[in-house]
């Protein structure tokens, strides 16, 4: 038997004279919640819509329990990538469609749909099924593509973005009710986000996708743990973090910041000269995938 | 079990600190059942594996054993041996920090000896 498991390999995304993705190898296990992170334009959307094949790789195969999934209807059974809604539908007229229309054609795409589960969704959303796409607003859009990803109950769910909108209470509401829905049904989430700071302790693992590339792929604790800022001043700063793969370099006067990323077996030397402090994952986000400073 | 999580610290290590609190201050006693991983991720909206991590930590120190099927219970004699293991951390947890600060202050080692005994 096959493992369980979404595998792309080297895929290359092009379009135009543009390398949206370059040769990006990505395993997914089942049962784990992956938080995919990546600056606007980084390639976060395109590689999930590569990976639920609803957009075709320039070059590269996906899998899915070893079935390819171009075309395939057996292995996207397994997959569902609940898109952010255009309001304004594809033709531009605007969507004249009403929610419970757009609940009807997923429970009719998604082989193992949960009609109850998207009932009591919708009604702890306070979403109006009666109400039309386009005249939702942005926070209930969020809440619609939600609604379809978790009542899918897909083996692999992506949702790109599924908090933007939102307010905080929604937010925490929706961590909530995934991680419910996680550890009852052990499905595999990747979910991408420009909110890291509060979705972080959500994901076991973090994917970290910058100008096409993946450049971390990592247990998010394990990630964090070798991860430090180191402060002080330059001189004691530079000698307790020689040798070290240290990041974003902050200056002002005798004063120097660095955020350092610690190989297995590395440490960094304290004393009382600097400060040593743990990093969050946005800040070494930041660090990883920001503009440098100073 | 209710404290606030916080950025200063892994996650994990946070969720056995405060399972020991707990256990320090009686609120979990011995032999008794403690919050599942499930539970604790619901609790403070973690993944799961995170809060397994922190509760293994106890597994390994003996304050925590499992009961096949039942769950996670608290050790006897867990209190003692928290206790004992932060009585063990406090030098280098409180005593060196403090010396730290303090000789970047200039405060001598009798004028810290003075203010302890003042305090007493």
């Amino acid at each position: 038997m096959t493992e369980e498991k979404l595998v792309c390999k080297n895929i290359v995304k092009t379009y135009g004279k543009t390398d949206v993705l370059q040769n990006v190898d990505l395993e997914l296990e089942k049962g784990k919640i992956y938080g995919l992170i990546g600056r606007n334009g980084a390639g976060k959307t395109t590689l999930l819509s590569i990976l639920s094949a609803q957009n075709p790789a320039t070059k590269g195969t996906v899998t899915c329990n070893g079935m390819p999934v171009w075309e395939n209807r057996e292995a996207l059974e397994h997959i569902c990538f609940s898109r952010e809604i255009n309001p304004m539908g594809t033709t531009g007229q605007g969507n004249a469609y009403r929610v419970k229309d757009y609940l009807r054609a997923a429970a009719w795409y998604m082989p193992n749909w949960d009609k109850e589960m998207a009932e009591r969704l919708v009604k702890e959303f306070n979403l109006d099924t009666k109400k039309k796409v386009m005249k939702l607003s942005k926070g209930m859009l969020s809440m619609l593509t939600i609604v379809i990803a978790l009542a899918s109950k897909a083996d692999y769910t992506f949702l790109d973005e599924p908090v933007a909108g939102l307010d905080v209470v929604m937010r925490e509401y929706f961590y909530r009710v995934l991680l419910e829905e996680f550890t009852e049904s052990g499905r595999t989430f990747v979910i991408s986000t420009h909110i890291i700071e509060e979705a972080a302790d959500i994901f076991e693992e973090v994917i970290m996708i910058d100008k096409g590339k993946i450049i971390v792929k990592e247990n998010t604790q394990d990630l964090l743990d070798r991860a430090v800022h180191v402060s002080g001043k330059a001189e004691e700063v530079d000698a307790a973090t020689s040798g070290l793969n240290a990041m974003r370099v902050e200056k002002m006067g005798r004063s120097k910041g660095v955020t350092v990323l610690l190989k297995e077996g590395e440490s960094v030397q304290k004393n009382a000269d600097i400060t040593v402090q743990p990093v969050s994952l946005q800040q070494l986000f930041v660090a990883m995938c920001g503009k440098e400073v100073g | 079990m209710n404290e606030f999580l916080t950025q200063e610290k892994s996650i994990y290590l946070q969720i056995s600190e405060m399972i020991e609190n707990d256990i320090l201050r009686d609120i979990l006693l011995e032999e008794e059942r403690v919050p599942s991983t499930n539970e604790l991720a619901k609790l403070y909206a973690i993944n799961p594996a995170t809060a397994a991590k922190g509760i293994n930590i106890l597994v390994e120190q003996g304050v925590l054993y499992k009961k096949r099927g039942i769950g996670m219970f608290v050790a006897t004699g867990a209190k003692n041996m928290i206790k004992k293991r932060r009585q063990e951390e406090f030098f280098d947890n409180y005593i060196k920090r403090l010396l730290e600060e303090a000789e970047s202050l200039g405060i001598t080692k009798e004028d810290l000896i003075a203010m302890i005994e003042r305090e007493r």
